[in-house]
C-alpha cells in the first residue's frame, strides 16, 4: 500500500489519531441511539459520575440509559473489536497468510459452539466461559490441521473454512433443539449482537480479551521472526512449535471470549489488520496495538450504524461489518502487492 | 569447542537417500566448500550440519554436543545458516531483517542494545547493504535481498557459519567480495562451510573442498588434490579440464570445448 508513514513521528501521529477516533466513537456511541442524548447532557452525566457538578442537571432517564445501556455496550463493542482484530493480525503473522483470521479459520465458529453450549448451562457468563474454552480448543485443532500450512496456504484456509461451516451447523442444532429462553438465537451466532450488554459480562470479557491480547503482544517479536519463514525462525533460535501453541491458545481465548459475549461478528478480524498495517507498519508490536484500535473503531462504528440506520429497530452489527467490510476487502485485494 | 564434525551421518527419506554415510570434520579457521551436481545432497548435508534435518543414522557434533540434543536457542548461538532461497516477501526494512539475526542474544543480561546495533551496522557494511538499510526488503532486487540475508547471517555472529549458495544471485564483483569476507571470517577463527556451484570460486577461496555425488562425499581435500579432471568429469557427466591458474597460484576448472 502506498503512503505508509515510515518515520517515527508519522507512526506516533497515526497512533494518536487512532486513539482520538476511538474516544470520539465512544462519545458518539453514548449520544446516539433510539433516543438522541445531546453531547452537553452526555458530558454533564459523565462529569457527575466523577463527582463534578458540571453543566445542567441531566435527566434521570438519560443517566440510566448512558450508564446501564450505552456505555457497557460501547465498551463491549470496543473490546470485541480489539480482540477479533488482534487475533486476526496474530493469525496472519503466525501462518504468513493474509487470508488468515479467526472466522475463516474456524476459530470463531468453534467458539460459537462452546458459547451456545455454555449458554444452555450457565446463561451469559456460561457463554463467555464456554466460548473461551472452545476457542482455545479449536485453535489447537487448527494447529494439528495446519501441518500443510507452509506448502499449501490455500488448502489451509479451505480446511479452516470447512471446519467452520461444519461447526456452525452444530451450533444450529443446539440452538434449534435447545432451550430458547436461555440460548441466544441463531442470528447471534451468525451476525453478532451487542444489545443487552451488562457490566458483569463486560468485565469478564474485558479481562479475558485483555489477557489474550497481552499474551499476543508479548509474542510480537516471535511473530516478527516468523515472517522469515518457520525454518529461518527456528534457525535464529525460536522454538516454533511452542510459539505456535502458546500464541494460538491466546488467539483462541481472545476470539472465544469476544464471540461468547458478542456473537460472531464477521470481517473485523480480516479487515482491521490490513487497515492497521497501512497506517502503523508491519512490525508486530505496532501492528497488534494498531489492529486493536482499528478493530475497536470498526465494531463501535458498525454498532452505531446498526442502532441508528433503522431506528427504533436494530440491525445486527455483523450485517454492517459484512456490508462494509466485504466491498472494502474486494478493493483491498485489487492491490497487486496483496497477491504477491 | 566449535569444531564441526559429521560421523557416518545419513539422511534417508522414503524411497531416497539424501545423504549417505558422510564423515567430515571442519575445524575453526577453515573454509570448506561443498560442490557437486544438482541433487547430489549438498543442501541436505548442510542442513544436517545445521541440526535442521534429523539424521537417520550417525550424528553431527558441534564441539562435544550432538546437534540433535541442542535446543534451537542454543544452536542459534553456535551456528548461522543461510538458506538457498531465503523468504522474499518480508514487509520489513532491510535493517530490521538484519536485526532479527540478533535474536539469539535477546535475553542476554550482559547484552546491550548498542552491541546489537553495532553488529547490524558492521554486517551491513560488510555486505555493502548499508545504503539499503531503510528500504523495504520486498522491494529489493534478488541480489540485494541475498546480500541483506547474508548480512543477517553475519549479524548472528556465531562460531560456525553455513551458507547455501550465497553467491548464486550475485554479480561477479559482489560475489567475489562476499567470498573474500567469508575467507576473512575463517581466518578470524570461525568454522565456515559454503555450498558453491562455481568450481573456480571454490578452488580460489576455500581451504578444503568436498565433492558430492549421489549423497556421498567422493573427494575431500585441498582443491588441488580433490579436483581431478577425471573425477569431476565423471561426477558432472561432462568433460572438464583442470589446469594451473594462468595468473596466480591454484587451479582452474573449465568445460572441454565442443
Amino acid at each position: 500500500m502506498s503512503g505508509k508513514p515510515t518515520t517515527e513521528t508519522g507512526r506516533r501521529g497515526a497512533f494518536a489519531l487512532l486513539v482520538a477516533l476511538v474516544v470520539l466513537a465512544v462519545i458518539a456511541s453514548l449520544g446516539l441511539g433510539a433516543v438522541v442524548i445531546p453531547p452537553s447532557e452526555v458530558a454533564a452525566a459523565v462529569a457527575r459520575r466523577f463527582g463534578l457538578a458540571w453543566g445542567s442537571e441531566p435527566s434521570a432517564t438519560a443517566v440510566s440509559v448512558l450508564w446501564n445501556i450505552r456505555l457497557p455496550r460501547a465498551l463491549l463493542a470496543a473490546v470485541t473489536g480489539a480482540g477479533l482484530a488482534v487475533a486476526g493480525a496474530a493469525l496472519q503473522g503466525l501462518f504468513r497468510n493474509r487470508l488468515a483470521e479467526p472466522h475463516l479459520l474456524g476459530i470463531a465458529p468453534g467458539a460459537a459452539l462452546g458459547g451456545v453450549l455454555g449458554a444452555s448451562v450457565g446463561g451469559t457468563s456460561g457463554a463467555v466461559a464456554g466460548g473461551t474454552i472452545a476457542g482455545m480448543l479449536t485453535a489447537l485443532i487448527l494447529k494439528r490441521l495446519s501441518r500443510s500450512r507452509s506448502s499449501e496456504p490455500s488448502r489451509f484456509v479451505l480446511t479452516g473454512l470447512a471446519l467452520g461451516l461444519a461447526i456452525t451447523a452444530w451450533v444450529g442444532f443446539v440452538v434449534f433443539t435447545g432451550d430458547r429462553t436461555r440460548i441466544p438465537p441463531m442470528e447471534f451466532w451468525l451476525l453478532g449482537n451487542l444489545a443487552g450488554t451488562t457490566w458483569p459480562t463486560l468485565g469478564t470479557t474485558t479481562v479475558l480479551v485483555s489477557l489474550g491480547i497481552a499474551g499476543l503482544l508479548a509474542g510480537g517479536h516471535s511473530l516478527d521472526l516468523l515472517t522469515l519463514g518457520e525454518a529461518d525462525a527456528r534457525r535464529l533460535g525460536l522454538d516454533v512449535g511452542l510459539t505456535l501453541t502458546v500464541l494460538l491458545l491466546a488467539v483462541g481465548a481472545t476470539t472465544g471470549a469476544a464471540v461468547g459475549a458478542s456473537g460472531v461478528i464477521v470481517f473485523v478480524g480480516l479487515v482491521s489488520p490490513h487497515l492497521a498495517r497501512g497506517v502503523v507498519g508491519a512490525g508486530h508490536h505496532r501492528l497488534l496495538a494498531g489492529s486493536a484500535l482499528v478493530g475497536a473503531l470498526v465494531v463501535m462504528s458498525a454498532d452505531i450504524l446498526g442502532r441508528t440506520l433503522a431506528s427504533p429497530r436494530e440491525i445486527p452489527v455483523g450485517l454492517i461489518t459484512a456490508a462494509v467490510g466485504g466491498p472494502f476487502f474486494l478493493w483491498l485485494i485489487r492491490d497487486p502487492e496483496f497477491t504477491e | 569447542m566449535t569444531t564441526l564434525r559429521a560421523e557416518r551421518v545419513s539422511a534417508v527419506v522414503p524411497g531416497r537417500r539424501l545423504v549417505y554415510d558422510v564423515d567430515l570434520t571442519v575445524t575453526p579457521g577453515r573454509l570448506l566448500a561443498v560442490v557437486g551436481p544438482n541433487g547430489a545432497g549438498k543442501t541436505s548435508l548442510l542442513r544436517l550440519l545445521a541440526g535442521d534435518l534429523e539424521a537417520s543414522s550417525g550424528r553431527v557434533l558441534i564441539g562435544e554436543s550432538d546437534v540433535a540434543d541442542l535446543h534451537p536457542s542454543e544452536l542459534s548461538r553456535l551456528r548461522a545458516y543461510l538458506q538457498h532461497a531465503p523468504a522474499v516477501d518480508i514487509p520489513f526494512s532491510a535493517r530490521r531483517v538484519v536485526a532479527l539475526g540478533r535474536h539469539a542474544y535477546r535475553h542476554d543480561p550482559g547484552n546491550f542494545r548498542e552491541r546489537d546495533a553495532q553488529a547490524v551496522v558492521t554486517a551491513m557494511a560488510d555486505t555493502e547493504t548499508s545504503e539499503l538499510a531503510d528500504r523495504s526488503f520486498r522491494t529489493l532486487s534478488g541480489g540485494e535481498q541475498m546480500r541483506v540475508s547474508i548480512a543477517r547471517v553475519l549479524a548472528q555472529d556465531t562460531p560456525i557459519v553455513l551458507l547455501d549458495e550465497p553467491t548464486a544471485a550475485l554479480d561477479v564483483g559482489h560475489g567475489e567480495r562476499v567470498l573474500l569476507r567469508l575467507r576473512n571470517l575463517a581466518q578470524a577463527g570461525k568454522t565456515v562451510v559454503v555450498v558453491l556451484h562455481d568450481l573456480n570460486a571454490a578452488a580460489t577461496h576455500s581451504d578444503e573442498v568436498a565433492v558430492m555425488a549421489e549423497g556421498r562425499i567422493v573427494a575431500l581435500g585441498s582443491p588441488e588434490s580433490a579436483f581431478s579432471a577425471t573425477l569431476l568429469s565423471e561426477v558432472y557427466r561432462h568433460p572438464l579440464r583442470v589446469s594451473n591458474h594462468p595468473f596466480g597460484p591454484g587451479i582452474i576448472v573449465l568445460p572441454e570445448k565442443g
